[in-house]
């Protein structure tokens, strides 16, 4: 089992110009903005599992990205 | 000369994905380039073996954004974890043996300069605590006397950590760590103020929690060197591994690092030449800006 990022698009505010993840995540090219919906997505083949972005993410209380088991 | 990364059009077929998407959205020749760039652009370093959330590998990111001319930069690397990142990243660079990166930086500066007369080259030392303060500081304190200009950039982690946590120069006094057990007898080695004494014209110290801030001092660094001397940046990339945190808690280590009255609060010395050349910067962007508006 290893645990990846997962991005709840509904709850994710990119639309808003947050870009918190995308700035914090260690692994480069791991989290993408989509520009069509304006949300963060993880590129899974990249994540390493920190969780780094779940702590960004959950300190500015957007509570968007929760990590999932692959 | 605009548009000088290209790909043979020959190769496209063969050649993998992650490099056709360098080549056409790696942000080579762009002015302004910064962590802005993240998430719609291609970076500059990609896919490295460092560990999950590694502090060193968000500075290496914001350090790989900021850089003002990625095509023509030369990184100098020596031992180490950031030795592991080296050959991840799409700007030349150069493995020196421990400790001799600065010295490489002297002849190699100085021999672009006879090649390309007519082209700016920016060369970036990019070396951890030990090869900076303790094997190489020889060839890192001479490089300033005789102020070469390139910028040296020290990933201070306080101590040797990809061999186990050995006693590093820039330790903590009273530190213990895994393959230290009696605990630093001496003060962290001041460096920043070394340098400044030894001759360089801008030294900064902070930590990698803020993206912009980083990018800032990056790219005032290098421009400094490219037309005033040397300048040497010194930034805490805690080893989550040897310090006994998480992964998810590099982040924190670091804001706590920066508070004021800590080691690691942002400082930084600017010579008066250097301050004149920043000033004169700001004047020509502003003029720009009136310009462009009216």
């Amino acid at each position: 089992m290893y645990n990846v990022a997962e991005v709840n698009a509904e709850a994710c505010v990119a639309q808003k110009g947050c870009r918190l993840c995308i700035m914090y995540c260690p692994e480069a090219n791991c989290i993408q903005m989509d520009m069509k919906n304006m949300k963060a997505v993880i590129v899974e083949a990249r994540c390493k599992g920190c969780e780094l972005c779940v702590v960004v993410c959950d300190a500015a209380k957007h509570n968007a990205i929760k990590m999932v088991a692959r | 000369m605009a548009n000088r990364i290209q790909i043979n059009k020959e190769f496209v077929d063969i050649m993998p994905q992650d490099y056709l998407d360098l080549v056409e959205s790696g942000t080579y020749e762009t002015p302004n380039r910064g962590w802005k760039d993240f998430g719609t652009a291609t970076e500059l370093i990609a896919e490295h073996s460092l560990c999950a959330g590694c502090p060193e590998s968000i500075a290496f990111r914001h350090i790989m954004a900021s850089i003002p001319n990625p095509e023509d930069t030369v990184m100098v690397g020596s031992t180490g974890c950031t030795s592991l990142v080296f050959p991840m990243i799409a700007v030349h660079n150069i493995h020196s043996l421990f400790g001799n990166q600065n010295a490489i930086a002297t002849g190699l500066k100085r021999a672009l300069a006879v090649r390309f007369p007519d082209r700016v080259k920016d060369v970036i030392v990019l070396a951890g605590d030990g090869a900076t303060v303790d094997i190489g500081l020889d060839m890192t304190l001479q490089s300033w006397f005789r102020k070469e200009r390139f910028t040296t950039i020290c990933f201070d982690n306080e101590l040797y950590a990809n061999t186990g946590g050995q006693e590093s120069g820039l330790m903590q006094k009273g530190f213990l760590a895994k393959m230290a057990p009696v605990g630093k007898r001496f003060e962290k080695v001041r460096l920043p103020e070394i340098a400044r004494e030894s001759g360089c014209d801008y030294v900064a110290i902070m930590t990698a929690s803020k993206p912009s801030l980083v990018e800032k001092v990056i790219k005032q660094a290098v421009l400094i060197a490219r037309e005033v001397g040397p300048t040497y940046i010194q930034i805490y990339t805690p080893c989550i591994l040897e310090i006994g945190k998480q992964s998810m808690e590099g982040l924190q280590e670091m804001r706590t690092s920066e508070a004021p009255g800590e080691r690691f609060k942002f400082r930084e010395f600017i010579s008066p030449e250097a301050q004149s050349f920043l000033d004169g910067l700001a004047e020509k962007k502003k003029a720009e800006k009136i310009a462009t508006t009216t």
